[in-house]
């Protein structure tokens, strides 16, 4: 098994606050791994750190060997490290299919001039950049909105096409934060499901914060637990659920 | 006509910026710079006897527009990092302190400024300036609408949308956010150039904070969503004072209203302004929203 992400002993403070406490952690090529806490245990933050929101207080971060730590976020996503956001984060006034093309944008091969004049190489990567954003509008049910603006679509529609978008830049890792918030019970059990196929279909690795405990043990192969920004278990899901020290965090006995 | 041509090509140097949501006033910056290029190089350095060529005058623009793009990505740098209303300070700074280094500065003929540039044509209201202003807005033109349909311009819209959002999909909001505050700032050199010969004179006075905001109503007023509103409204603005001073002329109208309609551009502009952002928010020329297809339930 090969190490795609290694996240080595990475710590960012706020002011007084530790948010990420000298974690370590590595993510291996082509494994779900679950992230998962109480609220405010750094999740989020970590994501952040991992994909250049936030530079770390101190730390390393390496992708595929290389050190990326300190990349601006646009680099460290052309390397192939996508997102979505807790609180979905789309382009609100730009339609389905647009939100989808902009995040194809960095595979252009295409010079601006080339596009402007749309020269015949520029307008047969214009069309295969469509039918790409095509494929992945219906691979994740959003055929019929295509036209829609994001900000109108219902809100599983908007996390979906979050997802649509982020596999838009043909991602080696997948970062999901918290994808089944907000999702009625009938998506949560499809969302499991989906998120194996894209797996197989992408050659992916995904990292998942969720909250959704059956998800998480149902789904992932490894599960790390954070607790006020500490590392405080790591291992298989069945593992980690009878970990003392989680039990003790989960239900503060 | 050459006025309206003039002021529209203007108003989309104003437009590319705002495509990555970078509020810039420093159009009439570049401009001034762009004018004082092609007054200069006329004046002082070529002599030519008789008409003025017009391959020159060419020359004059896209050298004024590659002189303004450097300047702009020097500048842009920096104050671009700025956001909002802040860069928009930042860039009436520039347009202040461009006229009062032309004011003081020689080469540039201080308050009196560079008068007698040559003219390539010889009637007296150059309407034939038209044969240059027209293409160069209708080229601007199209280009701007070719950008809009293409990758870059998705990641100026990006950017504008969520700026956040855009970085974490690959787009480098520093480079595209320069990239569009450089094309503006060629085009407004190219649009100064032709300007300083089709006016015959060039000073300080061409590049002020007035301008900034005419030409920013140009924008606001017309529509900042969709490159037809900036056109549309340059062209209603620039022509609309010419109206005014007809209606002032009728003689019927009472004193303080025939000033107000002939002299009071900017009170107009202002009140204008003001209405329209009130009850078009959007601009005279909104963009088609998207036709909703059926939603079928699934």
């Amino acid at each position: 098994m090969t190490v795609l992400l290694d996240v080595h002993d990475m710590t960012r403070q706020f002011g007084g606050l530790v948010a990420v406490n000298h974690v370590s952690l590595h993510v291996n090529e082509g494994e779900i791994f679950g992230l998962i806490g109480p609220n405010g245990a750094g999740k989020t933050t970590l994501f952040n750190l991992m994909t250049g929101l936030t530079p770390p207080t101190s730390g390393k971060l390496s992708h595929r060997g290389q050190v990326i730590t300190g990349l601006a976020p646009h680099a460290i996503a052309r390397r192939g490290i996508a997102r979505t956001f807790q609180n979905v984060r789309l382009f609100g006034n730009q339609t389905a299919l647009q939100n989808v093309l902009i995040a194809q944008h960095i595979h252009g091969k295409s010079g601006m001039l080339a596009s402007v004049l749309g020269t015949k190489r520029a307008r047969s990567e214009a069309r295969e950049a469509h039918e790409r954003a095509m494929d992945l509008l219906k691979l994740t049910g959003l055929t019929y909105h295509q036209d829609s603006e994001a900000r109108n679509l219902a809100y599983g529609d908007q996390r979906r096409l979050e997802l649509a978008r982020a596999l838009a830049l043909r991602p080696n890792l997948l970062l999901l934060d918290e994808p089944a918030a907000g999702l009625n019970p009938a998506e949560k059990r499809s969302l499991s499901d989906f998120i194996r196929r894209i797996r197989q279909e992408f050659a992916l690795t995904i990292l998942l914060i969720e909250h959704h405990v059956p998800l998480v043990m149902g789904l992932c192969d490894r599960v790390a637990v954070l607790n006020f920004g500490e590392l405080i278990a790591l291992g298989n899901p069945a593992d980690v659920q009878h970990d003392p020290a989680v039990i003790e965090a989960y239900l503060g006995a | 006509m050459v006025a309206m041509v003039l002021a529209a090509t203007l108003a989309l140097s104003l437009y590319l910026p705002l495509m990555s949501g970078q509020l810039s006033l420093a159009t009439p910056g570049f401009y001034a710079i762009g004018g004082y290029v092609a007054a200069i190089l006329s004046t002082k350095v070529i002599h030519v006897t008789g008409p003025y060529p017009i391959p020159l005058i060419l020359g004059e623009m896209i050298l004024a527009g590659a002189g303004c793009g450097v300047l702009a990505v020097l500048i842009g740098v920096p104050a671009l990092r700025l956001r909002g209303v802040y860069l928009a300070l930042a860039t009436i700074a520039f347009v202040e302190i461009v006229r009062v280094l032309s004011l003081t500065v020689e080469f540039t003929g201080g308050a009196i400024g560079i008068f007698n540039i040559p003219q390539p044509f010889v009637t007296a209201n150059g309407i034939e300036y038209l044969l240059i202003a027209l293409p160069m807005l209708i080229c601007a033109a199209l280009f701007v609408y070719r950008l809009e349909r293409i990758g870059v311009g998705r990641a100026l819209v990006a950017i504008r949308e969520d700026e956040l959002a855009a970085d974490a999909v690959g787009i480098n909001p520093t480079r595209y956010k320069v990239l569009s505050f450089a094309m503006g700032a060629m085009l407004a050199g190219a649009v100064g150039a032709l300007s300083a010969h089709f006016l015959n004179t060039w000073n300080a006075r061409q590049g002020t904070f007035d301008a900034s905001i005419a030409v920013l109503a140009f924008v606001l007023i017309g529509g900042s969503r969709s490159f037809v509103g900036p056109i549309v409204g340059a062209m209603v603005l620039t022509a609309l004072p010419e109206g005014l001073r007809a209606v002032a002329g009728i003689g019927e109208l009472p004193v303080w209203l025939a000033t107000l309609l002939r002299d009071g551009r900017v009170i107009i502009y202002g009140l204008l302004i003001v209405i329209c952002t009130l009850n078009f928010p959007q601009g005279l020329i909104a963009p088609r929203q998207p036709v909703r297809k059926a939603v079928k339930s699934s």
